[in-house]
């Protein structure tokens, strides 16, 4: 296949923004929905990208690759929602400032381990020895299939936001985000259902972390840094937190303009990527999210839209 | 014994900038309800503002101290005026508020690259004096930073509990409108409250930056151990987060020194706190809300 007209560039920049966009539908389930503000969100996924790893590199695997490295994905995956069932037992009951602690905690956590665990990790060294568990014939064609992977799995986690906004257990969610103790009158188990948001959010996760890995093939410490979270968290903000499409919208309008615009079509001296392009990235970002939640907080596509039952009860 | 006076001596030099950040940190989350992200990089920025005018006026460590606080505490306000103060108009939500500032915080922290330059910046100190304490070399601008931080908390315990100012800070925190019937000018406190904060957290930074280099993650590294001291050693006074301070010093010294390894004593002392948090709950956080 040729793939000439697709630059290397490019398919970092939308495995990029595909992964963001992943993450952040994630979180609009957390932060838009049930209104928990998950500052961790790099730890979840962090814990998946290195259980993954880890297990996959340093195991003596005693069958074939494709089994091997599905096995491995699975292991991300259940670590990061083990991860979510702790994390989340911690923070169910404490208030906004307690959920900043234990989350913004799990997270420091996470990159203290990935440095001190040499044996393990590589430390601050980083680890290598991932690859793709397929082989088309070109780096080109490994990366751009493996972008294609990513978008079915971030597609499956949109299909799966958008189900929880129609059925009951996602007005659940919301009247957990709005009012606790009414929800909890009218007899809902909030905190069970707390607890599952952030297994199965932070699982999700630590799935896309695993992905992340294989595309990266090298495992570091520098990887799972503030920058994730705050990545998501901008492009979510940016797009309308309470909105499915919200996350989507965002990450493309804030990630992807630098990430992709900025990164393959502006002509731009080759010094300024190095160091400029990305502190005026994350100037920008935090600039963004200053912005927005004072000047239009509920984001570019504006207030939640209720399913007709609800739009007819609310007299819309 | 030696291994009590070591950790004891080290901790309580080493860390003792982090009471004074504390303090800081404290002031304004006890009495205005704020988690202040963007905190950090008024201690970073702290450390910024000293090293500049150290290094581009060649006055020495003690005379930019004041002037290093002061322009911090002069940022902070600054913050309150142009962010903080505009969002409680709008009536914007504790956790909106707290993604605010940490996205302030996002800002601050890359914006002082274009102004102080991305490499790693360092005081143009001479090498401090190494002084005999209990057997262990301690530099002596780390016994200066102890010193300092105890009178200057000390003070701002006094300034809090004992003078009129004081007072009324403690009663705009309790109660605003009761406050502002008795006679308390709500925007003239709160304004001191901001700068008192930017002054501990800004000589703070310059304690910091001294003691090592001057990076723009300084403040943010610290970030976790100050908002974990606050919200454990905080719930009942100014003087349970001084104590507390003090103790994770301490204790972070002792541990790296029989761990090895200072990111597993990090670590532990993580895990303690947030264990603390979640037996104890977080009582205080609707006991005062500005």
């Amino acid at each position: 296949m040729n793939l000439n007209w697709l630059d290397a560039f490019l398919i970092s920049g939308l495995f990029f923004v595909m992964m963001i966009i992943g993450l952040a539908l994630l979180l609009h389930l957390q932060l838009g929905l049930a209104k928990i503000a998950n500052f961790g969100v790099v730890g979840f996924w962090g814990i998946g990208m290195y259980a993954f790893g880890v297990l996959y590199v340093k195991f003596d695997w005693p069958f074939a690759d494709p089994w091997a490295f599905l096995v491995s994905v699975l292991f991300g995956t259940v670590v990061a929602g083990l991860a979510g069932l702790l994390v989340g037992w911690i923070i169910a009951d404490l208030d906004t400032d307690g959920v900043l602690v234990g989350t913004l905690g799990f997270a420091t956590v996470v990159a203290i381990l990935a440095t001190t665990e040499q044996d393990l990790t590589g430390g601050a060294l980083g680890m290598g020895g991932l690859r793709f568990p397929y082989d088309v014939g070109s780096v080109k064609g490994n990366e751009a299939l493996w972008l294609l992977v990513l978008t079915a799995v971030v597609a499956l986690i949109l299909y799966y936001v958008h189900r929880v906004h129609r059925v009951p257990y996602g007005r659940l969610l919301i009247g957990l985000g709005d009012n606790e103790p009414l929800a909890r009158s009218l007899g809902k188990a909030t905190f069970r259902t707390k607890l599952w948001l952030f297994v199965l959010s932070s699982a999700g996760m630590g799935l896309l972390g695993s992905l992340f890995a294989v595309k990266e093939r090298f495992l570091a410490p520098e990887h799972i840094g503030i920058d994730i979270t705050i990545a998501a968290m901008v492009g979510l903000v940016l797009g309308g937190t309470t909105r499915v499409w919200g996350a989507v919208v965002g990450v493309f309008l804030a990630v992807g303009l630098f990430d992709i615009v900025v990164q393959s079509y502006l002509p731009l001296p080759r010094e300024w990527y190095t160091q400029g392009i990305p502190v005026f990235r994350e100037m920008v970002f935090g600039a963004v999210l200053v912005a927005v939640l004072l000047f239009r907080p509920s984001g570019v596509l504006g207030d939640m839209r209720r399913d007709k039952l609800m739009r007819r009860l609310h007299g819309e | 014994m030696n291994f009590i006076g070591d950790a004891l001596v080290i901790g309580l030099t080493e860390h003792a900038p982090l009471v004074l950040a504390a303090m800081g940190f404290f002031l304004i989350y006890r009495l205005t309800g704020l988690i202040n992200v963007a905190y950090s990089e008024t201690v970073t920025l702290g450390a910024y503002f000293g090293m500049w005018l150290n290094t581009s006026f060649g006055y020495d460590f003690y005379t930019v101290l004041v002037p290093a606080g002061l322009m911090a505490g002069l940022l902070s306000v600054g913050t309150y005026f142009v962010v903080f103060r505009p969002a409680k108009r709008r009536d914007v939500g504790v956790l909106e508020l707290i993604i605010i500032s940490l996205g302030l915080s996002v800002f601050l922290r890359h914006a002082l690259q274009f102004a102080f330059g991305y490499p790693v910046r360092y005081f143009d100190v001479p090498p401090p004096t190494t002084i005999d304490v209990l057997g262990v070399g301690v530099g002596s601008f780390r016994l200066l930073a102890f010193g300092i931080v105890i009178v200057l908390a000390l003070s701002l315990y006094w300034f809090i509990q004992r003078t009129r100012l004081g007072l009324q800070i403690r009663a705009l925190a309790s109660d605003e409108d009761l406050a502002e019937v008795s006679g308390v000018r709500p925007l003239l406190v709160t304004v001191l409250i901001w700068f008192l904060a930017g002054v501990a957290g800004g000589m703070a930074g310059a304690f910091y930056g001294v003691a090592s280099s001057v990076a723009p993650l300084l403040g943010w590294r610290q970030f976790l151990l100050i908002l974990l001291v606050v919200l454990v050693g905080g719930a009942r006074s100014i003087g349970g987060v001084i104590v507390t301070g003090l103790v994770t010093g301490v204790a972070l010294a002792g541990m790296s020194l029989q761990l090895g390894q200072v990111l597993y004593a990090q670590l532990i002392l993580i895990v303690a706190f947030i264990a603390i948090l979640k037996v104890r709950g977080n009582q205080f956080a609707d006991t005062v809300k500005v």
